[in-house]
This record gives C-alpha cells, sequence and structure tokens, in this order.
C-alpha cells in the first residue's frame, strides 16, 4: 500500500518545497514504480519524526543529518542482533 | 498525574524559555524513537509531553496556576505510533543500514560469519508465496484446462488446471508471487482451487457417477444409448432387462489416476414411463400374462 507523492504531501502534512529539500538530502528515499516515487507508512513516520527534530527539539540541517545516520545504523545493528538471538534460539534448541 | 513543574524539573517561577529548555532536553533524552529499545522512555517521554503542553501554552499555563485545571485535566496527546515502530516492523526498514557493524563482518571468527550469513540472507531474501482462489467447472476439473486468473492490482496469470484435480487442491506456480530482494528471485503463487458442482455428475475418488434416464422400450429390449462423460457423449448398450438402478461401468471414463490410467465412470439407469398416460400400454399391460409380479413381495412392512 504505497502513496504517490500528492498523497504523501497530504498525509504527512508537508509543502512540496520541503519534500524536494529531504528528498535531496536523502532523508526520505520511497521506493520508485515506473519513475514515479512512491511512499510508504515508514515514511510518513519518518517525516513526523524529521520534524519533530527541527520544530521540537530545535535541531538545526545537520544535526538532522547526523540523527538519522545514527539512527539508521542504530536500527541496522538492531535487526542483526535480533537475527543473531533467533539463530541462537534456534541453534541452541 | 505528578505536578508538571516537577516533571520538568523547573521552578513555578520558571520563564517560557526555561520551560521550553527544561523541555526540549528532556524529550531529546527520551523521545522513543531515540530509545529505540527503551519502552519506559515512552512512558516517561508522554507524561514530560503533556506537561509541556500545560506549561507550554502561556494561557493554559495561568490557568493551572489559578487552580482552575488540573495536571491530570491537561489534553492528552493524541496515541501516535512512532517511527521506531515502523523501523522494526516485519516488512523490514529499507533505511536501517549495516554501517554500525561492518567492521565485525570482516572478522574471521564464528561471530562474523553468522553476522555475514544474516546480512547475506537478508540482501537476497526470496519474495513472499501469494495466496489466490480460483473456482473451476467440474468438467474441467477432469479434462484440465487453463484458467486466467485476474490480480487485484490489474495483472493476469495463467493458470494450467491439471487433469484430475480435485477440489480445495493448491496449484503451486513457481516464481509468480511477490519479488525477492537481491538474487533472492520471487516467491510463488499458491493458488486454492475449487471445483464447481455439476448437477450431473458426481465424483468418488477416480470414479465418477451419472444418473441417465431409459425409456421402456429401451429398458426392456435392450439398446444404444449416448452418455454424457467428462470427455464428451459416449455410446453405451443397455443389456435387455435393465431396471431403475441397474449400474452399468464405462471402464476408464473416470478421473485420471495419480499414478496413470483412469477410473472409471457409472452409469446409473432409470426406467421413464411416457409423460402422459398411453391408453394402448394400458391394454398390454392388462392383457399381460406376467402383470402379477410384486416386487414388494416377502417385504416385512
Amino acid at each position: 500500500m504505497t502513496m504517490t507523492k500528492q498523497e504523501f504531501l497530504r498525509s504527512a502534512g508537508l509543502k512540496v518545497q520541503v519534500l524536494e529539500l529531504w528528498l535531496e538530502q536523502r532523508w526520505l528515499v520511497p521506493e520508485e514504480e515506473a519513475g514515479e516515487p512512491r511512499f510508504r507508512e515508514i515514511d510518513i513516520a519518518r517525516a513526523r519524526l524529521i520534524r519533530q527534530l527541527s520544530e521540537d527539539f530545535g535541531a538545526n540541517d545537520a544535526g538532522i543529518d547526523v540523527i538519522l545516520h545514527l539512527m539508521d545504523q542504530l536500527h541496522g545493528v538492531r535487526r542483526a542482533l535480533a537475527e543473531l538471538r533467533e539463530e541462537a534460539r534456534r541453534g541452541g534448541g | 498525574m505528578r505536578n508538571p513543574y516537577e516533571v520538568l524539573g523547573v521552578a513555578a517561577t520558571a520563564s517560557s524559555a526555561e520551560i521550553q529548555s527544561a523541555y526540549r532536553k528532556l524529550a531529546k533524552k527520551l523521545h522513543p524513537d531515540l530509545n529505540p529499545g527503551d519502552k519506559a522512555a515512552e512512558d516517561r517521554f508522554k507524561e514530560v509531553a503533556a506537561a509541556y503542553d500545560l506549561l507550554g501554552d502561556a494561557d493554559k499555563r495561568k490557568r493551572f496556576d489559578a487552580g482552575e485545571i488540573d495536571a491530570s485535566g491537561a489534553e492528552k496527546p493524541p496515541q501516535q505510533h512512532y517511527y521506531r515502530d515502523y523501523a522494526a516492523g516485519n516488512h523490514g526498514n529499507p533505511y536501517a543500514d549495516a554501517s554500525g557493524y561492518a567492521d565485525f563482518m570482516d572478522e574471521d571468527d564464528p561471530f562474523a560469519e553468522m553476522l555475514r550469513r544474516s546480512h547475506h540472507a537478508r540482501a537476497n531474501r526470496r519474495g513472499q508465496d501469494l495466496h489466490y482462489r480460483l473456482a473451476v467447472d467440474f468438467v474441467d476439473s477432469i479434462t484440465g484446462a487453463t484458467k486466467r486468473l485476474t490480480l487485484p492490482d490489474g495483472s493476469t496469470i495463467d493458470v494450467t488446471i491439471p487433469p484430475g484435480l480435485v477440489d480445495g487442491q493448491t496449484l503451486r506456480l513457481k516464481g509468480k508471487g511477490a519479488p525477492g530482494t537481491g538474487k533472492g528471485g520471487p516467491g510463488d503463487a499458491l493458488i486454492e482451487v475449487e471445483v464447481r458442482p455439476d448437477r450431473r455428475f458426481t465424483r468418488e475418488g477416480d470414479d465418477i457417477t451419472i444418473e441417465v434416464p431409459i425409456s421402456l422400450t429401451e429398458a426392456v429390449l435392450g439398446g444404444e444409448i449416448r452418455v454424457p462423460t467428462a470427455t464428451g457423449e459416449v455410446s453405451m448398450r443397455v443389456p435387455k432387462g435393465a431396471n431403475t438402478g441397474t449400474k452399468l461401468r464405462l471402464r476408464g471414463k473416470g478421473a485420471p489416476r495419480r499414478g496413470g490410467g483412469h477410473g472409471d465412470q457409472f452409469v446409473r439407469l432409470r426406467v421413464m414411463l411416457p409423460p402422459e398416460p398411453d391408453p394402448e400400454l394400458e391394454a398390454f399391460v392388462a392383457g399381460w400374462k406376467g402383470k402379477d409380479y410384486d416386487p414388494r413381495e416377502g417385504r416385512t412392512s
């Protein structure tokens, strides 16, 4: 269930100029289908988080860039940990 | 709820700038998305957010200080899904990256091997199997057929119905499922086939039964009749003296067998008199020597 750019702008409550900026920074990387971007639920949640970082926490663009990069690494590590736990469970019986 | 000034850790005389700064400091530490593994952080974050909702708004703060509203009367922030709920979802997080542990994978030990394996498995995951349902006519289920299935997205797949398929059987179309990642290859389409009943035929195992009406003349004198089968009409000889309930076998006209060959078709005869009374027939039967035959003779009831 993906969204077009228009649907995404409406759901996320974003201005098109802001979205273009975020896409350029690769803060949001939607899927692509026939040359058109398709946005997912996770992109809505990520957009909301970026707005909170900027509006509520006063993080500037450079700060948001660092935060998102570290957060993506953290989720990568958490996923690897979860998979290792699964493997350990299977292997350990 | 606790006193919102205590929650934010500010004095009752704090300026609005101090309150905002205190909130930001706490929120940065407690925000669920910045603490993806910490369940307690979410509760504390909610408390802090509620306190700030009250004190961060000059009007609400004034009414709270005047005792007009109490802390628990503060608006609850709407229940929201955090980014971490999606980031940890089953469908995988497209943003998560492996750079946080890439160096561990370069080592030469069992742990690195496990990391490499799961990393590889994720990069080359087979696509999901997709499930569909399809209804086919009884005759097609016996003879086999090709049916076109239209998918929700408008695309179509051609499904080959193998001869002899049974109701509820699932067909697997390799590679017609969801696409995989990397070298994972797509999943399969699993199609559960429902066989629509046919009012003429019933099937039991590999055998098929059909009921066929015959005339009095055919019953008494025998003769050739045409009988439908799943593969078309065939000729069949009715023996002299056939009766209602007589079962005749058409060898090899049933459903295909799994190991080769076919089941049989059984033809159950039913003798039918002409629909209208026939004076000539009445006169004949009245003068018939065998008219006293009693099929109920010997019955107890």
